[in-house]
């Protein structure tokens, strides 16, 4: 799905802009609310507006989510050593290590 | 205290990236990986991390367990948000690092560590809900959405927008609420940083399919949103203000 070509933004109607939003969104800097090619199209239709200003909304709060929530849990940190230490006792008695992880377990 | 493994670990095998397909299969990349400036900007290299790697490699314990302190929120905020569940994302987390542990002879700092780290986390929590069977009704909604799964159409309503009311806490709800699918696409892109080219490869599907997908996730999140804004049954009006 890419952007048609040749779109008459002049002529846009509601439902066609539905289809073009995922594009609209995707190009450019995603602030479709700033584009001047829907100017026009946007003042006449406020709930076409309004669906923009939240979805950008949404869009720039889910940034803050990037940040860390919480640490895991202590016994994250106790098993991966446990772990490690197994593999290296593994790997010492020259015996295969863990399971790789890259490798497809089903093939 | 030295782990024997990193340096008996099957990490010589070179690949730029940790990419994998959907399939789990690695996967190595034919042209140099583009790097993703949002990414870079928003991991820029951490004071002592470059040494503890290049120790790490060497099998120093200490090292690998800064790197474990530096990272864990990270990493266990990524699994958290693209599984829900506290218990497999600490699963993840747990796995992420043992991967990383083995994995990181093969890093070879062509992109920041911590989008490297990310990147190789993503992977495997995809990997672990292909193999959980689950993710296949999840992952079927984000590339085959049925119709009462999308999002409903609503340019008719006169709702007031959520521009003012939309905040971390109430957007951290309501992506919890997200079908899986949605919520990974969501996660991937919004969050993470990940662009549609890299989705449509990490998801087998298409860049048009990952826009598509973001969008419906945006939709269902704008619903979800206005819902938590509305008086619940039994509540009044000024309650909820």
């Amino acid at each position: 799905m890419t952007l048609p070509r040749k779109i008459n933004f002049d002529t846009l109607k509601p439902e066609e802009f539905e289809h073009l939003l995922p594009d609209l969104f995707a190009t450019g800097d995603g602030k479709v609310s700033q584009d001047p090619r829907l100017k026009k199209f946007l003042a006449q239709h406020p709930d076409c507006a309004a669906l923009v200003s939240d979805l950008e909304a949404i869009a720039e709060h889910a940034r803050s989510l990037f940040e860390p929530v919480g640490d895991p849990s202590d016994k994250v940190w106790t098993n991966i050593q446990s772990k490690l230490r197994e593999e290296a006792a593994h790997s010492a008695n020259g015996e295969s290590t863990e399971e790789d992880p890259d490798e497809d377990p089903e093939n | 205290m030295r782990y024997a493994g990193i340096g008996a670990s099957p990490a010589n095998v070179q690949f730029p990236e940790p990419l994998m397909n959907f399939e789990g299969q690695l996967m190595t990349r034919a042209t140099p990986p583009k790097h993703n400036p949002g990414l870079f900007k928003r991991n820029p290299p951490i004071a002592g991390e470059a040494e503890a790697i290049e120790a790490a490699k060497n099998g120093d314990a200490e090292a690998f367990s800064k790197l474990y302190t530096l990272h864990k929120r990270r990493v266990y905020t990524l699994c958290l948000r693209m599984l829900g569940n506290v218990s497999e994302a600490e699963d993840m987390t747990q796995e992420a690092f043992l991967h990383l542990f083995r994995k990181l002879g093969s890093f070879r700092g062509e992109s920041a560590f911590s989008t490297w780290l990310h990147r190789l986390t993503v992977n495997l929590v995809l990997m672990h809900l292909r193999k959980k069977g689950l993710n296949l009704v999840s992952l079927e909604e984000t590339i085959n959405p049925s119709e009462e799964d999308s999002p409903r159409r609503d340019f008719g309503s006169r709702d007031p927008v959520l521009a003012g009311s939309v905040d971390r806490v109430s957007l951290e709800r309501a992506v919890a609420l997200l079908p899986p699918g949605y919520r990974m696409v969501f996660v991937l892109h919004d969050v993470e940083g990940f662009e549609h080219n890299e989705i449509a490869t990490m998801l087998d599907c298409s860049t048009g399919n990952s826009k598509s997908q973001l969008h419906k996730a945006r939709l269902r999140l704008r619903e979800l949103l206005r819902q938590s804004g509305q008086p619940q049954p039994g509540q009044s009006a000024e309650a909820v203000q």
